[in-house]
């Protein structure tokens, strides 16, 4: 440790700069116009040192943060000698710095006197960068140039002065410059707190004890994670998942994983991962390296600061040209989905290693339902971007949980009050999904379905959605999820199934509905106590067919038969076992 | 009508004490501790009554209101032990409730699990009905269908149903039917319609707050019937309020009915009695801090004015101060005192994380074992033990009912901690206090840093049997340089209760640019408001000269989710109101816009004035003062300072005038004078500490 730091000092700054990025977040949320930023929590904010390391983020979505150093690292490509107090830079080039077009990118050098001493940093998902569809966030676009305004790292603000230029290009290249405009001016806000409140830190403690401090932080974080991961077990351990389709094709993409351990070092090679897709779920490297930080981080222990410092301890490489570090101009925009998926494989992968810190598969991902178009009379726009959340997969010891965000985010869900006020849209359904989990010992939980109603004269749908062909996975004998399901029903028919990934016109009275997969099963169904499935039942969170199938137990939903029942799990049990022989 | 109330009981029910205040007719002040008895609260309270009476010269029928703050509400949510509650909602939506808004409280963490439901999924069931978002009928309510799955919640042994149909706050008529549908099948069931509670949009909030009300009703219910049956057999003929979680009082009949405005009941209350204090003292900035053995909290007094929010989640264990999250709780949308809490207390164990830093809580020693230097079985060192071992506590507390081991503590830290740091037990028993005053230092930090509002401008308020004893060390950590230290900080809350004002509280919907709301629209709404308002207060015996009704308009700029809240008066003038906005926006969030403003909803607190209510400037307390402290002894306060001999005083009769290092020392708590600070008691015996 630094001799001018005491370990005091030390912890109270790091509860400063931990509280600090809270209070950014917060401004955020209070200060943000559209939905997908105020209401369903897309965004993040992080304090970073002079050098581009992250000190600290707040809980929010935790995939952009791993993304944050390689979005420094073209910051300081382009600015690194260039930088003043008073100025803001924006970006959001998946191929400088940026992970999709949606995703602005805002940093705000700090400076203290002359002296460069961090950057606050906010990511928004706007609502709409332009581009070929509303929203700006379709799975079936071919080039970036489709996607929308590419911005490359400029300054918004120099010396405090603002760019009218740029302001003015976004303007008048989105659908909805109010929101988007008034968007940044919430991550304007937020730089600036961030900004006061380090300053603040700053002068209280003065420069050197700050600077010592960020170094030893971000070796305390370092320090951390390698004295847990010095107690892995050595070796290789691969595991394989799949994305359903880019939209285009409906083979299966892999994205297969090897994590090597050594000593204190984890190696991450996404070697053996499908190559560079047509459709716009390629996922750049800064995107994958934050989703293979965040399920390791899941598997360290709750102490571990979110600094740089991790980093240090997890190498992460993908060939180029591939799905996980796609050559330029490959469409990215939908590329969360991979993501997603990344973090479910590296889970899949850590299994092996520590079997009781993970969850099976929870339902892979927020599906994205996207409804835009213009209103008749007044010609108005409107983009209502949903996000569909979520279900945990089972833990050792504890079922997952039901509807809850995907841990690679913080995200929160909009209010069906909200989105009938906002929208042109009715909710005719929101709830659990039963029979959604897979069967375990301890059970996954159950996904969500929601259903829309669109009370405008057409728009234009987008709905991301996965899962439908390689379910969740469970772990260690418990059963995958049930897939997820588009359907739709048209000129007041039935429901027709979709694909996962559809982007289409709808009409007026048209039925929208998105059935979610649940989180996977851990451990054998038959060890699943009796009372637990009884009580599921009573829930209406599984159904007797449900139960019949993957526990053996014959029931009327309230009682169960108990002779039939040890009949058939003795039966099963037996079959387990036949099949489970060499 | 009620008039020339002078026998006043303040009653704060707490963990472990149940905290009473008497102030009779000539200001003088009483206070006394009885055991809690969790089992039946009241008990306790029936206890204290007798022995506070004791202590005065009054009869039992001499007493003109008791003012209590009962912690039966949240204890029924943390323990579970509700109502059989059953939901019944729009079709599609009977799991809104249990869906809630997806986050959780941490991030990376797989082991986390949501909180059960308190209506589960079984009992939560849909009827035929659709309200579309602008109050427009899409379906009408199928009250048979309706009856038929009562029904079924009823046979299941549900005694207490929330109603909370999609868009009811845009038109309740369904709500309203299905209430009285409900009420006159079943004359039994106690029913809880989701607009008499909160006609406001979002429907998990507003569900959710429904739900508390109807889990909380049932057993509130009854413990206040018992209470005041309790207090009759006294022969104490004198009305029962009960302090909300707003730091307002109310009558016992409004807390029977909508209960989920009295969840905090108690936790208020020091914070409006420390706006009380600092008004009487002239303070009108003040940190009111409360520390005690298990947590912490911080709220705002600013201006005079306390600091408040319109929705909180309760949480089983600790609630982060970060009031970014919303997740793991049951929310409540009603309004609530704005308290940070922090999951340390004195009881706190410091413990070592495996990279060797120093961590204080969340697990506490409780009351059994205790602390370690309790010698009552505990080895894990307490911030209680630091503070032993660094000399801020005596050897014996409670009047010297408990005699404590410091050298016990000192093992104990030396061997959890000391070792491991290469640090003798004193500089790692400092080290735990400072830990713990970082922590402190943050839920300070969330209700002042957080709004943009600048700690230094406050005098910090300590109250808790610990506050005084961290309050000036946290202080410092806060560059804050005045401290008040109230006369008994002990029993302060149970105090607060008597400073409150009987409030009511009226939200609709109201929504609409700014510049162009329709002026007349808004003077009926305010006036039928306020009419509501003016005809509830007086059914509680208020005087028509005692009420005053405080409008304020909810707005934001276009898009934006989250409102303020601007007072205005009538008649209604939309530039000044626009100015304030703005003002209040900047000074905010450091930036404005020019972009157009709505409105939202408009509110509306109904207040009565209390004639009786505590006045601090009127407590009288004649004491002698011995100008020489009772005894010295040393003091650790830091490497630069070292160990101090420092003097000792009674606090009763402590001199007027004293300069740091000094302690004081009373039955209720241990107050810290750090050296170069200079104090002054004042004549209600409140302690002001000016830092260096």
């Amino acid at each position: 440790m630094a001799s001018n730091l005491d370990p005091i000092t030390f912890a109270v700054l790091k509860s400063a700069v931990e509280s600090i990025v809270d209070d950014m977040a917060y401004t955020v949320m209070r200060t943000a116009r559209s939905p997908i930023v105020r209401d369903v929590l897309d965004y993040s904010t992080t304090m970073c040192d002079a050098k581009g390391r992250i000190l600290a983020q707040a809980k929010t979505v935790a995939l952009h943060l791993g993304a944050v150093p390689d979005a420094m690292e073209a910051l300081l490509r382009h600015y690194g000698d260039d930088l003043a107090p008073g100025d803001v830079i924006i970006f959001n080039d998946p191929y400088d710095g940026g992970m999709h077009l949606p995703d602005i990118f805002m940093f705000k050098p700090i400076f203290r006197d002359d002296q460069h001493v961090g950057f606050s940093v906010v990511i928004c998902h706007h609502c709409d960068v332009g581009g070929r569809v509303p929203g700006s966030n379709a799975s079936d676009s071919t080039e970036i140039f489709q996607e929308g305004l590419r911005i490359p790292p400029l300054k918004l603000f120099e010396r405090g002065v603002p760019s009218k230029a740029i302001f003015d290009i976004i303007r008048k290249n989105v659908r909805l410059p109010d929101l988007v405009i008034g968007d940044l001016e919430a991550q304007l806000a937020t730089c600036a707190l961030g900004e006061r409140e380090l300053l603040r830190l700053v002068d209280k403690y003065g420069v050197d004890t700050f600077q010592s401090f960020l170094a030893e932080f971000l070796d305390y974080g370092e320090r951390l994670t390698r004295n847990e991961i010095a107690a892995w077990p050595d070796g290789s351990y691969t595991f394989t998942d799949y994305i359903d389709g880019d939209g285009f094709t409906f083979e299966p993409i892999p994205i297969k994983v090897t994590i090597t351990v050594r000593d204190s070092q984890l190696d991450v090679d996404f070697t053996g991962s499908a190559p560079q897709v047509r459709g716009a779920i390629n996922s750049t490297l800064s995107f994958v390296k934050s989703a293979t930080y965040l399920a390791v981080r899941c598997v360290l222990d709750g102490e571990v600061p979110n600094n740089s410092g991790v980093y240090r301890c997890i190498d992460v490489s993908a060939p180029k040209g591939t799905l996980l570090n796609p050559e330029f101009p490959a469409p990215v925009a939908a590329r969360a989905l991979t993501g997603y998926r990344v973090a479910d494989t590296v889970l899949g992968a850590l299994s092996k290693i520590v079997p009781e810190k993970v969850a099976a598969a929870g339902e892979g991902g927020n599906s994205v339902v996207c409804l835009g178009g213009y209103d008749k009379t007044t010609r108005e726009p409107f983009i209502m971007v949903d996000m569909i959340n979520g279900a945990l997969g089972a833990r050792a010891t504890r079922d997952g949980i039901d509807a809850i965000t995907n841990p690679s985010q913080n995200m929160s869900n909009m209010p069906v009050e909200v989105m009938e006020a906002t929208y042109p849209v009715r909710i005719e359904e929101y709830g659990l999904r039963p029979d959604s989990a897979g069967a375990g010992r301890t059970r996954g939980g159950l996904g969500v379905v929601r259903e829309y109603r669109l009370m405008a004269d057409e728009a234009v749908l987008q709905l991301r959605a996965d899962r439908y062909d390689t379910p969740p996975y469970g772990l260690f004998g418990g059963a995958p999820a049930a897939s997820s399901r588009n359907l739709l029903a048209s000129n007041g028919g039935d429901f027709e199934l979709l694909d996962s990934k559809v982007t289409r016109t709808v009409y007026k009275g048209d039925v929208i509905r998105h059935e979610q997969a649940g989180g996977g099963g851990y451990g054998a169904p038959l060890e699943r106590p009796l009372d637990a499935i009884l009580e599921d039942l009573r829930d209406g969170k599984i159904t007797p067919a449900y139960a019949r199938k993957f526990y053996g137990v014959i029931t009327d939903g309230r009682g169960i038969d108990e002779a039939a029942t040890g009949a058939l799990r003795a039966e099963m049990a037996d079959s387990g076992a036949e099949s489970a022989a060499p | 009508m009620r008039a020339g109330r002078s026998n006043r009981i303040g009653v704060d029910i707490g963990g472990t004490f149940t905290d009473l205040v008497l102030i009779d007719a000539e200001g003088r002040l009483f206070h006394n501790k009885t055991a809690s008895t969790p089992a039946a609260p009241e008990q306790a309270v029936l206890d204290g009554i007798r022995a506070i009476i004791a202590q005065t010269d009054l009869d039992f029928a001499d007493i003109d209101e008791i003012v209590h703050g009962t912690t039966v509400g949240s204890n029924t949510l943390l323990q579970k032990v509700g109502a059989r509650t059953g939901l019944i909602t729009t079709r599609g939506f009977r799991d809104v409730l249990e869906i809630g808004r997806l986050r959780t409280p941490g991030m990376f963490d797989l082991q986390w699990s949501k909180p059960e439901p308190l209506v589960a999924r079984r009992h939560r069931l849909e009827v035929t009905e659709r309200i579309a978002f602008d109050g427009s009928i899409i379906l009408p309510l199928d009250e048979d269908e309706l009856v038929t799955v009562t029904r079924d919640l009823v046979d299941e042994g549900i005694e207490s149903i929330a109603l909370c149909f999609l868009n009811s706050y845009r038109n309740p008529v369904h709500e309203q039917r299905a209430g009285q549908v409900l009420s006159e099948a079943f004359p039994d069931l106690r029913v809880t319609t989701s607009v008499s509670v909160l006609p406001e949009a979002k429907e998990y909030e507003r569900t959710s707050t429904t739900v508390v009300n109807a889990y909380v009703a049932p057993v509130l219910g009854k413990y206040l019937t018992r209470l005041e049956e309790g207090i009759a057999g006294l022969g104490i003929n004198a009305p029962l309020l009960v302090g909300n979680s707003n730091g307002a009082l109310a009558s016992s009949e409004t807390a029977r009915s909508k209960p989920v405005f009295f969840i905090s009941s108690g936790r208020a209350a020091g914070v409006v009695g420390g706006g009380r204090l600092g008004q009487a003292l002239d303070l009108p900035d003040l940190v009111v801090f409360d520390m005690g053995g298990t947590t912490a909290s911080a709220s705002l007094v600013q201006n005079g004015e306390l600091s408040r929010v319109s929705e909180y989640e309760f949480r089983a264990g600790i609630s982060t101060p970060s009031r970014f999250i919303k997740a793991g709780g049951y929310m409540m949308s009603v309004p609530t005192v704005d308290v940070a809490e922090v999951g340390s207390g004195a009881g706190s164990i410091a413990h070592l994380d495996s990279a060797g830093l120093i961590k204080v809580g969340p697990i506490s020693a409780g009351a059994d074992p205790g602390p370690v230097c309790y010698d009552m079985g505990g080895t894990r060192p307490t911030v209680t033990d630091a503070n032993l071992v660094l000399g801020y506590l005596p050897a014996s507390i409670a009047g010297g009912a408990r005699q404590l081991s410091v050298d016990k503590a000192r093992e104990a830290i030396a061997g959890t901690l000391g070792e491991a740091l290469q640090l003798d037990a004193v500089e790692a028993a400092f080290g735990v206090r400072e830990v713990t005053n970082a922590n402190m230092a943050r839920a300070i930090r969330a209700v002042t840093v957080e709004r943009g509002v600048d700690p230094r401008d406050f005098t910090l308020a300590a109250i808790g049997g610990s506050g005084p004893v961290h309050a000036a060390s946290i202080a410092e950590l806060l560059s804050i340089k005045r401290l008040l230290i109230p006369a008994s900080p002990g029993v302060f809350t149970a105090m607060g209760m008597l400073a409150g004002d009987v409030e009511r509280y009226y939200i609709a919907p109201f929504a609409g640019e700014l510049e162009t709301l329709d002026a007349t629209a808004l003077r009926e709404l305010t006036g039928r408001l306020r009419q509501q308002a003016t005809e509830t207060l007086r059914a509680e015996g208020i005087a028509d000269d005692c009420i005053e009704c405080i409008t304020e308009i909810n707005l934001h700029f276009r898009g934006q989710e989250m409102t303020l809240a601007v007072p205005f008066d009538e008649p209604f003038d939309p530039a000044v109101v626009r100015g304030q906005f703005l003002d209040m926006y900047q000074s905010i969030y450091s930036y404005s816009s020019s972009d157009s403003i709505e409105a939202v909803s408009i509110r509306l607190t109904g207040r009565g004035l209390l004639p009786g209510k505590l006045d601090f400037r009127k407590i009288s307390a004649d004491r002698p003062e011995v100008a020489e402290p009772k005894s010295r002894r040393d003091v650790y306060f830091g490497r630069d300072s070292g160990w101090v001999s420092t003097p000792v005083y009674a606090r009763p009769t402590a001199p007027r005038s004293l300069e740091g290092p000094a302690i004081l020392e009373a039955a209720d708590s241990t107050v810290v004078i750090p050296p170069a600070a200079t104090a002054r008691l004042d004549p209600q015996l409140n302690l002001h500490i000016e830092l260096a």
